[in-house]
């Protein structure tokens, strides 16, 4: 019940400084132009097919090789398998903008004491910050990814879209994006809690994004491919360190510090 | 009521209370008097379970404030903070709403709307808070503290900012809350609200220097001065004062006659005889009682 309030609460806030959410619609907006741009755009406009290119052909067959794809279906596959992999950024974009003025913004305003002086619990503070800054980021990150596939059934080679439609493609966007947004979002409040600003809060939550940046590049590089086994993998890691994350949350949010030494 | 046993409170190697001891009881005011840093809010705090004591202990009606049982106990305790608090985005009805969720109130909506109307900020309720003026602020937060009933008040300067109008709503406010039952420890720099509105008087600076009724206070510094005021020259009579109670001290005191007398029961009637006698038009006959800001200046600069 406290939660739910508080977490309304957290929603009438960002209702009312939509501002906040720019960096994730910016994210997703780029996790879309990108894609369509090098994919649809570029051939239009030079006039040579993605299939042209024998290199590309060659590297895109790490993402399966389909019968009923021509080689341009078989690099708009690839493609776009990669770019989907920029909407695991979104959700932590959008997860980091808010959750680093999570408690630090609450201590800033000077609004923190009162709610401390109530019954509700730190879990329960931490569960609605989570939530608040959860929802919003992966319903915009959702909503960009209906235009992602939209766009893919309406742009893409014949074939694209149900090749697509695989088991990477669902544990990627269901388990290991929420996953890692949960993660970075969490990580993010545990430094919020614990830093004087919010600019310190996302200076250190920056550090998150690296290792999936390498991701990111690995396999754009092709040097690393992750299938549908080591996504999932990754996701029940990411949920297990976000579970020991939040313990830890939970362990190190020193009510007393937090108003006695933060000016 | 609500009980503070020894309390102590060190940050590093400096201490910021030290050995407090006392209890508002039930339907009490008690005034929490003490310079800036004398560890006011920092008592305040420990009161309302927001920070632990170093050492000592706080009880509400004999449950010992731990972590275990700050949460319920919390719930019996309003804590106004020194500084509003408030959501600037939110509405003064939502932060209201979001506060009446977070202690459960079963009729939330009947509630705020009450408590609008106490305060008279039915005509703001749709506003944002940031749009408030100081004084309109520190109604909002007095509201919510006030939203779930509780059974203690603890209230961090509650009419600072407040107009004179709103200042004597707060105090007929805690008048009644007094009256209801409510044991009501408040911090103040203001003297002359103390004096009014305190059952007892609070003196801190670090440690606990005095905690009295007011009066009691006052009498402690008093001078065993009395004060004779006379139509005309009084210094005219300072002879015939002399004359009247042998060995007394008289001085003039502004325009009044200032005379201490070792026993004032026995020789007042004598002193004033004497100089009605001499022809005096006494126009006022008082002993000297000293404000309590004289009190409480007295036992600040002596402690430091």
């Amino acid at each position: 019940m406290r939660i739910r309030t508080l977490v309304t609460k957290e929603f009438l806030d960002l209702a009312r400084n939509r501002a906040a959410l720019l960096p994730v619609v910016l994210v997703t907006v780029l996790s879309l132009v990108l894609p369509f741009g090098i994919v649809v755009v570029v051939p239009a406009l030079t006039g040579r097919g993605l299939g042209d290119d024998s290199d590309l052909v060659m590297v895109s067959a790490v993402a399966g090789i389909h019968a009923d794809l021509s080689d341009d279906g078989h690099v708009q596959l690839f493609l776009f398998q990669q770019f989907l992999m920029l909407f695991l950024l979104t959700p932590i974009t959008g997860a980091m903008a808010l959750a680093a003025h999570a408690i630090v913004g609450e201590k800033q305003a000077r609004t923190l004491e009162p709610l401390l002086a109530t019954p509700v619990t730190t879990y329960e503070i931490l569960t609605a910050k989570v939530i608040g800054a959860l929802a919003p980021t992966l319903a915009i990150s959702l909503a960009g990814l209906v235009i992602y596939f939209g766009g893919i059934l309406l742009f893409g080679a014949p074939g694209v879209i149900g090749a697509m439609a695989s088991a990477r493609t669902f544990v990627l966007v269901f388990l290991v994006a929420p996953a890692a947004a949960l993660l970075s979002l969490q990580a993010a409040i545990l430094i919020s809690s614990r830093v004087n600003d919010a600019r310190t809060a996302q200076q250190f939550g920056v550090l998150i994004i690296l290792p999936l940046t390498g991701i990111l590049v690995a396999q754009f590089t092709g040097t690393v491919w992750l299938s549908a086994g080591t996504l999932a993998v990754l996701g029940l890691g990411l949920l297990v360190l976000w579970i020991l994350l939040t313990l830890l949350s939970v362990a190190l949010f020193e009510r007393e510090s937090i108003l006695t030494r933060w000016r | 009521m609500i009980r503070a046993t020894g309390l102590t409170r060190r940050f590093g190697t400096r201490t910021a209370v030290n050995n407090v001891s006392f209890e508002v009881t039930r339907g009490e005011i008690v005034a929490l008097l003490g310079p800036n840093g004398a560890g006011k809010t920092t008592t305040m705090r420990m009161l309302a379970g927001l920070i632990a004591p170093t050492s000592g202990a706080v009880t509400l009606d004999g449950v010992q404030l731990t972590r275990a049982t700050g949460s319920a106990l919390r719930s019996r305790i309003g804590f106004l903070t020194e500084s509003p608090g408030l959501w600037d985005r939110l509405t003064v009805r939502e932060n209201l709403t979001v506060y009446a969720g977070l202690y459960g109130l079963a009729h939330a909506e009947r509630t705020i709307d009450r408590a609008l109307e106490i305060f008279e900020l039915s005509s703001r309720a749709g506003t944002r808070t940031a749009e408030l003026s100081k004084g309109t602020r520190q109604k909002v937060a007095l509201a919510r503290t006030l939203l779930h009933d509780p059974v203690v008040l603890l209230l961090d300067e509650p009419t600072s900012g407040l107009d004179p109008e709103v200042t004597r709503t707060v105090r007929q406010l805690l008048d009644e809350k007094r009256a209801a039952g409510c044991a009501i420890l408040m911090s103040t720099h203001n003297l002359d609200e103390a004096e009014r509105l305190a059952d007892r008087v609070a003196v801190l600076q670090e440690r606990l220097l005095a905690i009295d009724r007011p009066e009691a206070l006052r009498q402690r510094l008093t001078t065993g001065r009395l004060i004779v005021r006379i139509a005309g020259d009084a210094s005219r009579y300072v002879d015939a004062a002399r004359r009247a109670v042998p060995g007394i001290e008289v001085t003039m005191d502004g325009v009044a006659l200032a005379v201490r007398l070792p026993s004032p029961e026995e020789q007042t009637p004598t002193l004033v005889a004497a100089l009605v006698a001499a022809g005096a038009r006494i126009l006022e006959v008082r002993v000297e009682i000293p404000a309590l800001e004289d009190v409480y200046l007295h036992l600040t600069q002596q402690e430091g």
